[in-house]
């Protein structure tokens, strides 16, 4: 049983924790299933999740108190009165919302409701049919599906989008390959993007989304077919982002996702 | 910058293409092959293969890259810088292609102008790289465009050189270069297949242009 | 037992209040909880919520021995715990009554 302190704490360090700190929750944890005159993997299971687990909940405030406010920073994002109709009908009308930097809003609402549509309308992609926006020019967009090129690797969307930004390649792939980390993604070299799978996949969408350091990200369910610990690396980078003075609007149709954040648009509430 | 990146990037996935690169290369030499003992036609019908390889092939890059264009625009990317890059990668493959195939019919063939058959070759696939992008914005599915690049093709092959609806086929020019370097007579024959594929490319591109200007159009927000 | 997602929003403040009473370590803070009938919390579950108050401020780790095999950590409440908890119970019986009344109340013909 001496190897799972050991798995508990390299699964710490990889999820980038300080050396010293991972030695020693990595001793406290052992410690607290000696108490219980357990073994640790009884008492908390696999080393890799508790890691996982605990790391997230480390990052999340305690639900219960009021969390600890980072302060809110330049309005990135404003909707006033927004509408779109396609020919007749009416997708959804005054829509407003404004998200500041440091704030992370959730567009949630049944399906066909138009979440997507008024994601793709703060990127600037679709046109609303009426009501103001404003926005910071550094936008990210993460689509639900698609966004990337089937026969290209991972680095090479790197490449490409790092282009697109005025990166030169080589800073554009280590950047991709940095921010991959974070959500525990090593891209393989030789693996296009149709021969991921679509958790993978999804992890490129995120990595592309924020390679240009952009100061108001755009999700759309970015999460399919990720495992549970990924969707709580998932989270947590969001959270890292909105700590880092960033702007993040998450379309979900979980709930359980409210919990860590600042504004909740119903769409189905406004339709 | 983006556009020799997107470029590159286009070269490879053409190469990884396997199965599509193989059939779509290997086309033109069995239209070739299949009249291989009368030069004219075979070598007109092999020019005309070229050209739907290239535009072929170009459509299909164009399709594969549907959701990742309004991506790169909102990175920063600019519509010209994308388009001229995938232009410029498919360009380079049809060259390739043409170099191949004339370097075949120099061989294998006895041609009065032989280098006229290259230029017949050359002005096929420089043209089909924007005929392939255009129908690619305006046919959004793999099918739908590789049937209206037969299409196009075939009519070429089957209408009357002289008649007009030849003429407003894109891929005239060849067939009219063509004309001079299998039967020989006028040079004006080459002057005129170079300013219809010059027409063409110029009407290609530009609608390529036009198209994806306004489909990967961004709405301009005020900043807050 | 209570079901696992009430207790979710409510771990930290019965660990503070159990704290309140007297310092204690992990494994006797889940003896308590079970023995009070709130829930069999398991350690997955007790020692983040302990760790996130250490972090917090909220309560004070010191090592001591115990009777038999390895030392423990004991956590004290600080005064920032005792004035959070103030606060938060207040809000609970605020809470509790309110979900008190809508349980007791009866059906009208």
């Amino acid at each position: 049983m001496s190897d799972w302190p050991t798995a508990f704490e390299s699964e710490l360090l990889r999820l980038g924790l300080q050396p010293a700190r991972a030695r020693r929750l990595a001793d406290e944890t052992t410690q607290q299933a000696a108490e219980s005159a357990a073994p640790p993997a009884d008492v908390f299971g696999p080393a890799h999740l508790y890691a996982r687990h605990l790391v997230a909940e480390l990052n999340t405030p305690t639900a219960n108190f009021p969390r600890t406010r980072y302060q809110a920073g330049p309005v990135m994002l404003s909707l006033t009165g927004v509408t779109k109709r396609y020919r007749r009908q009416t997708v959804f009308e005054g829509v407003n919302l404004t998200v500041r930097g440091g704030e992370v809003a959730a567009i949630v609402g049944a399906n066909g409701c138009g979440k997507s549509t008024l994601l793709r309308i703060c990127a600037g992609l679709t046109r609303p049919s009426g009501g103001a926006v404003r926005r910071t020019r550094r936008v990210g967009f993460v689509p639900q599906d698609g966004g990337t090129a089937g026969w290209l690797t991972a680095e090479e969307h790197f490449t490409l989008f790092g282009s697109a930004a005025g990166m030169v390649p080589g800073r554009a792939r280590s950047t991709g390959a940095h921010l991959a980390t974070r959500l525990a993604w090593r891209p393989a070299r030789q693996q296009r993007a149709q021969q991921m799978s679509g958790g993978t996949r999804q992890k490129l969408n995120l990595v592309l989304g924020e390679l240009h350091a952009p100061d108001l990200l755009l999700l759309d369910e970015p999460y399919q077919g990720f495992d549970q610990g990924t969707y709580v690396d998932f989270w947590q980078q969001v959270l890292a982002w909105r700590d880092a003075g960033r702007a993040v609007v998450v379309v979900t149709h979980l709930l359980h996702d409210l919990q860590n954040v600042d504004h909740v648009l119903d769409l189905g509430a406004t339709a | 910058m983006t556009t020799l990146v997107v470029a590159r990037l286009s070269a490879l996935e053409v190469s990884r293409r396997r199965a599509a690169l193989l059939l779509v290369i290997t086309l033109p030499f069995w239209f070739y092959l299949v009249r291989r003992d009368l030069s004219g036609q075979s070598t007109r019908a092999l020019t005309l293969g070229i050209g739907w390889a290239v535009s072929t092939l170009t459509l299909f890059v164009v399709n594969a890259s549907r959701g990742v264009d309004p991506r790169l625009r909102l990175t920063g990317a600019s519509v010209t810088g994308i388009i001229a890059g995938r232009l410029l990668a498919m360009t380079g493959v049809g060259l390739l292609l043409a170099l191949g195939y004339w370097t075949m019919v120099a061989v294998d063939q006895n041609l009065p102008h032989l280098w006229a058959a290259g230029v017949m070759m050359l002005v096929s696939a420089l043209v089909a790289a924007p005929v392939g992008s255009l129908i690619g914005a305006i046919l959004p599915r793999e099918l739908d465009g590789a049937l209206a690049l037969l299409s196009i093709s075939s009519v070429q092959m089957l209408a009357d050189p002289t008649g007009l609806i030849a003429k407003l086929m894109p891929f005239w020019s060849a067939r009219e270069v063509g004309n001079y370097a299998v039967d020989g007579g006028s040079i004006d024959l080459v002057w005129r297949g170079l300013a219809h594929a010059g027409v063409t490319w110029l009407i290609c591109v530009l609608g390529t242009l036009a198209i994806f200007h306004w489909r990967l159009r961004l709405v301009r927000y005020p900043e807050p | 037992m209570t079901p696992r997602p009430w207790l979710h929003g409510f771990l930290d403040l019965c660990l503070l209040a159990m704290l309140r009473e007297r310092a204690d370590y992990g494994y006797g803070l889940s003896q308590r909880l079970a023995a009070a009938g709130v829930a069999d919390v398991p350690g997955g579950t007790l020692y983040p919520a302990l760790l996130r108050l250490e972090e917090q401020g909220l309560a004070v780790p010191s090592w001591g021995p115990s009777e038999s095999g390895p030392r423990r950590k004991n956590y004290a409440i600080t005064q920032a715990g005792l004035d959070l908890l103030a606060g938060q119970a207040g809000d609970w019986r605020r809470f509790r009554d309110g979900v008190d009344s809508l349980l007791s109340a009866v059906p009208h013909e």
